[in-house]
């Protein structure tokens, strides 16, 4: 992600060259030309020596670079990893997402004109590798909330779930959310979850619903059973560890004896 | 400013932060014609016309003198052959007004790419020709270098 990282760049500039370096190492790969002088300046000798281009603070900052926009392809690095994630401090990790953010606003603002404009977007796996990092990087902070949580209070402090009956009797998990009403007392909040609908409908639902996963379960089941009879038909030496680790819910040893097995042969009897 | 789960705001409560919000902006070619100072984005359909504002002077550092916001319904279109009617998402725009010194013109990005691309098929189609040329003339002496002759 060339384009983040240069911009990566320009942001962390205003808050200190150490953390920039940190922020350039990881999603390096060897063809990737950005600023490879700058990661190898040693470390003391960063803030006066390290050249960056001036922040760009404006509406451009929605649109690509200009030398990309005739280009067909664009050459980027790849997504940012969770181990690389975790290894950075929280206030880095916040940096980033910003420049993630602003990433991601710029190329679904290039595809939408190029859509517009009966273009091809170049490079459209951006958005993706875009999209994956935000994803690892939301994980990386979730562990970090649940781990401080936990040690603090010993919930997760995650948003609590339960598995309730929806209006057809089936299960759905309920997220709580927090309410200014206790919930005996809050009679909107009881009609719009809208659950444990007990009536005779529901009832007759249920028991078709059931008979329909019993039948699939079923049929599955004399599927599997049916092959196995084929397969050691076809072939009477048959290795039966191979089938019993293939159809694990089929009882092999027990087949052994059916009638459906025996071929269309005369058996060899006492060789 | 994000998708995410807060806890209830009651009056007195700290006020609710967000870390890292997941709004997304995309900056669009303005179908009528603006003020050189209007720009339109499409937005996230939860944003509201606060943060909208907020997203662009805290993250982009942009000032903003007022924001107008609109739900533009997505087209509906019935099928030619069976009839079945489709509708495309529905989209929220946001009309942002910057200050009146401010001018902002939506940039052209493939004014230069008719062009390069010509020159591409240009070079590629004299390659071909040449290409096309060395055939014609080892047609009758096939299997012969390509240095053979001058």
């Amino acid at each position: 992600m060339s384009s983040a990282l240069i911009k990566c760049l320009n942001l962390a500039k205003t808050v200190g060259n150490a953390t920039v370096k940190t922020l350039l190492a990881a999603p390096k790969q060897p063809w990737q030309t950005c600023s490879a002088a700058a990661l190898q300046t040693p470390h003391v000798q960063m803030p006066m020596q390290m050249h960056t281009s001036a922040v760009r603070r404006d509406l451009m900052e929605f649109f690509d670079e200009k030398k990309n926009w005739s280009e067909n392809e664009v050459k980027v690095g790849r997504a940012w990893r969770t181990e690389e994630l975790r290894i950075k401090s929280n206030k880095e990790l916040h940096q980033l997402w910003f420049v993630l953010l602003k990433e991601r606003n710029m190329l679904l603002t290039m595809e939408h004109e190029c859509n517009d404009k009966m273009e091809i977007f170049p490079s459209p796996e951006r958005i993706d590798k875009v999209k994956i990092s935000m994803e690892n990087l939301e994980t990386v902070v979730r562990e970090r909330n649940k781990a401080y949580h936990l040690l603090e209070t010993g919930e997760t402090g995650e948003r609590p779930q339960k598995a309730v009956k929806n209006a057809f009797g089936l299960q759905v998990s309920y997220k709580a959310c927090e309410h200014a009403l206790p919930s005996f007392m809050n009679l909107k909040w009881i009609k719009s979850r809208n659950i444990g609908f007990g009536g005779r409908a529901v009832n007759r639902f249920l028991l078709k619903y059931r008979e329909k996963l019993y039948n699939a379960k079923r049929k599955a089941k004399n599927r599997s059973r049916n092959e196995v009879m084929m397969i050691l038909r076809r072939n009477p030496n048959f290795d039966l560890d191979v089938l019993r680790r293939q159809f694990p819910d089929v009882n092999v040893d027990k087949l052994r004896n059916e009638d459906k097995i025996r071929g269309h042969y005369v058996p060899k009897v006492g060789v | 400013m994000s998708t995410r789960w807060y806890p209830i705001y009651q009056r007195g409560n700290p006020q609710l932060r967000v870390f890292l919000p997941n709004f997304w902006m995309k900056l669009i070619r303005p179908t009528e014609e603006q003020p050189p100072n209007v720009v339109t984005f499409s937005v996230s359909m939860e944003m509201t016309k606060y943060d909208v504002r907020s997203y662009l002077e805290k993250i982009y550092k942009l000032p903003v003198v007022d924001v107008r916001t609109r739900i533009a319904m997505g087209e509906t279109k019935r099928d030619q052959t069976y009839g079945y009617i489709t509708k495309k998402d529905d989209v929220k725009l946001a009309y942002v007004t910057l200050p009146r010194e401010e001018s902002f013109v939506f940039p052209d990005f493939f004014s230069e790419k008719a062009e390069k691309q010509a020159k591409e098929e240009k070079s590629l189609d004299e390659s071909k020709a040449g290409f096309r040329r060395f055939l014609d003339r080892n047609k009758k002496r096939p299997g012969t270098p390509g240095w053979f002759s001058i």
